[in-house]
């Protein structure tokens, strides 16, 4: 059995206009076994980046504090915030750092760009090369059936609420085609004004 | 010499060699050699194995999941099914989700087989060989029963399926299945597998799953149980298993068998089951199977 | 029992004198002016940092010398000191934007690359076995956040930013007759001719393109940027080449002679 099997999960990131989509969700498994359905792999990096991570769960709960670690100090040296591409480049180098014995997550990036509010999204491998993508990127274990659904669903230019419905229904339909997501969602559309949380209501086997 | 192998090596087509074998395909192609049409009287079908030394160790080569997941016939996994004896009869409850690794295949499956009005198979393993054996375990009854004026009891048809499946044994069946009717001596229940194992039980729970149904059945388990509280512990257990176990799911299908022969309860989803519950149900409870600790994510 | 103004205290450069000086430092300050002089001026569109390069023999070829250096597309650093102290530093801060480079995508800002420098000059002030480096430097840059930054680094290992500096020999005068020709709305033309007028004060010899060098930061424009792909201006790479547009640049010494003739 694959090791980023071992717990289950999925995430996926979309671009709208002047806005962007992440949501992961919520299943922590042993295998087969649900153990619980209340795990969020999506994570606050600033106040407009956002980062999304699935596979195996103790690496994501290490990277997450990781990164926060890096980012902050970051923060203090360069007295700014950091934007959504550096972001990107710092999880690849942290990953690739672990060439020869990789952690086992594939992390999701979705931001806004500081003044620009141009949105961005990127996904790694668990070794860091990055994929930078204009309209979607997927991670977990529901990857091939996340890319059927956004590549029919996501369009172009998508309003916050839209996209919201767009990002809800790819990773639901999704995740009930995969025995190792789901048991819940959780989707956060990042805007220049707010981030907006929402958990879904979803099938719960 | 494996019994069962040296039977295929006596078979008239491997005699006459690898050209007689393209005659017989012909002739399998023509009529139905791969369904019942090549039942004889009292003998079971054959089959053409795999043309090598020894059948058995090829086809468990392939068909062995454990020993190597990535070369393999593929037999579906991942299941629930219980039955269980009671006062009033025998409860059977399914899931109805078929998955392909990780991919779910199916959330409509049927794996209750009506063998006939008074005997009901569960499905789990592979659904070809379940479905398959099962019906034709369906024939060999009402042959029975055309032969004996009377039908054939649950211990007799669970003995016949189970020596059915020993004598492939070794060449890839997968089944674990549970025969449950009504006979003279009252509701019977037979636990029976592709490894030969027949066993006769008042609770039984089979697939991925059974371990989460066997928590809530023996919870909830007595001899004494009325019609509505045994159905709906039927149904609660396959929601738990549909639940916790990734591998099942979607779906509950929900049968009693009584005297009079079986009846199908209902469907449910198991999800629905989740939020609302069975509905208003005597012996179900007001609302959802679920409780907030474990939806909330606050 | 060692001799001079720091007595005991002057060998050891890790520990303080009862006055609380570190002596050592001080007499790396004392090397830093007696280098030649070098200044920078920030102006309203860019920075220009120079520095006079004096040959000890007229059989030098002092093409082969360069004082003003590149340290990433958008930092240019010059000093007053001593030169193989220098080189040193150059190619450490050379590497280490170089491994700003390889986290981020992006290349440091300057202030980023200010403390990376100020940081490993600092450590030779308290380390054992190493002497203080003997430079004093200029470093000017561009970057998206802070726009055109110029600083000064001491051998302490102190850093500040000004908006004109001068260091070496004549340091004193080149402060006092900057003070009086800076303002704040002063072009980088304009910078560089008090540039160039400020060496003149107190210039051994002749002003020539061979015995001056000059670098620029200019600033780009806000349709540059948008060329570059928006306001992160240093992560976008150039179309092929992988690189950003560079906003330091060294003048040619046809630039210079251009220069000295107006």
């Amino acid at each position: 059995m694959s090791i980023m099997e071992y717990n289950g999960g999925s995430v996926v990131a979309m671009a709208g206009k002047d806005c962007v989509a992440i949501a992961s969700d919520l299943r922590l498994g042993n295998q087969a076994l649900t153990i619980a359905t209340n795990f969020e792999k999506v994570f606050p990096v600033t106040e407009r980046i956002m980062l999304g991570m699935a596979g195996l769960a103790t690496d994501v709960l290490t990277l997450r504090d990781r990164f926060r670690f890096r980012v902050n100090m970051y923060t203090i040296k360069e007295e700014r915030e950091i934007e959504p591409e550096t972001f990107a480049h710092l999880v690849s180098s942290t990953l690739y750092e672990r060439r020869f014995g990789p952690y086992f997550i594939e992390p999701v990036i979705a931001g806004l760009g500081k003044g620009t509010n141009k949105p961005f999204i990127a996904s790694t491998d668990v070794i860091g090369c990055i994929n930078f993508a204009k309209d979607f990127v997927v991670a977990g274990t529901a990857t091939d059936k996340l890319f059927g659904v956004a590549e029919s669903l996501w369009e172009p230019d998508l309003e916050p609420e839209d996209l919201f419905e767009t990002i809800s229904q790819t990773l639901m339909n999704a995740v009930d085609r995969d025995a190792f997501s789901g048991w819940g969602a959780v989707v956060h559309i990042i805007t220049p004004e707010k981030v907006i949380t929402r958990h879904l209501k979803a099938r719960m086997d | 010499m494996n019994a069962i192998a040296s039977r295929f090596r006596a078979s008239p087509y491997h005699e006459q060699g690898v050209e007689q074998d393209q005659n017989a395909q012909d002739s399998v192609l023509w009529g139905s050699q791969g369904g019942f049409g090549n039942l004889r009287a009292g003998a079971p079908p054959e089959f053409v194995v795999p043309n090598v030394p020894s059948p058995t160790a090829f086809l468990q080569l392939h068909t062995d999941d454990h020993a190597d997941p990535n070369c393999r016939i593929k037999i579906a996994h991942g299941t629930t099914t219980l039955a269980f004896r009671f006062r009033g009869g025998i409860i059977v409850a399914v899931d109805s989700r078929a998955t392909a690794g990780s991919y779910i295949a199916s959330g409509t499956v049927k794996k209750v087989i009506e063998i006939n009005k008074f005997l009901l198979g569960t499905m789990a393993g592979g659904a070809a060989d379940c479905q398959y054996w099962e019906t034709y375990l369906g024939i060999q009854c009402r042959l029975h029963e055309l032969r004996n004026r009377e039908r054939i009891s649950v211990a007799a048809a669970s003995k016949y399926l189970s020596n059915l499946v020993y004598s492939y044994k070794g060449m890839g069946l997968s089944m674990g299945t549970m025969i449950c009717g009504w006979d003279k001596t009252g509701p019977a229940l037979f636990y029976v597998d592709s490894d030969g194992t027949r066993l006769k039980g008042d609770v039984f729970s089979v697939g991925s799953g059974s371990t989460f149904a066997y928590g809530v059945l023996d919870q909830g388990y007595h001899w004494e149980l009325s019609d509505e509280d045994a159905q709906e512990l039927g149904r609660r257990s396959i929601y738990a298993a549909g639940h916790r176990d990734a591998f099942s799911g979607n779906t509950i299908n929900l049968y009693h068998v009584r005297e009079t022969g079986w009846e199908f309860i209902g469907n449910y989803d198991v999800t629905k089951m989740h939020y609302d519950g069975p509905g208003n149900i005597p012996g179900a409870p007001v609302g959802g199977y679920g409780y907030d600790a474990r939806v909330s994510t606050v | 029992m060692a001799t001079g103004d720091g007595g005991a205290y002057s060998y050891s450069l890790t520990v303080f004198s009862p006055s609380g000086k570190l002596v050592q430092i001080e007499h790396a300050l004392a090397r830093v002016s007696q280098g030649t002089t070098s200044l920078g001026i920030k102006a309203t569109n860019g920075i220009v940092i120079a520095t006079e390069k004096k040959a000890s023999s007229i059989l030098m070829d002092m093409s082969m010398i360069e004082k003003v250096c590149m340290i990433c597309p958008n930092i240019g650093i010059v000093y007053s000191g001593m030169g193989p102290d220098y080189r040193v530093l150059v190619s450490k801060a050379r590497k280490s934007a170089q491994a700003y480079w390889k986290i981020y995508g992006e290349y440091p800002p300057t202030r980023v690359l200010v403390q990376e420098l100020a940081t490993v000059m600092q450590q030779a002030t308290q380390s054992g076995g190493v002497r203080p480096y003997g430079v004093s430097l200029l470093v000017a840059g561009w970057d998206p956040n802070r726009g055109a930054t110029l600083y000064q680094v001491d051998p302490s290992g102190s850093f500040w930013a000004w908006k004109a500096s001068a260091i070496g020999k004549n340091m004193i005068n080149a402060k006092t007759f900057l003070e009086k020709r800076y303002n704040d709305d002063i072009s980088l033309e304009d910078a560089i001719h008090t540039a160039l007028l400020t060496l003149k004060e107190g210039f051994e010899g002749q002003m020539t393109e061979k015995t001056i060098e000059l670098g620029i930061i200019t600033v780009p424009s806000k349709e540059e940027l948008r060329e570059l792909g928006g306001e992160a201006g240093l992560s976008v790479p150039n179309a092929g080449t992988g690189r950003p547009k560079p906003t330091f640049r060294k003048l040619t010494e046809e630039e210079v002679r251009d220069y000295l003739a107006m």
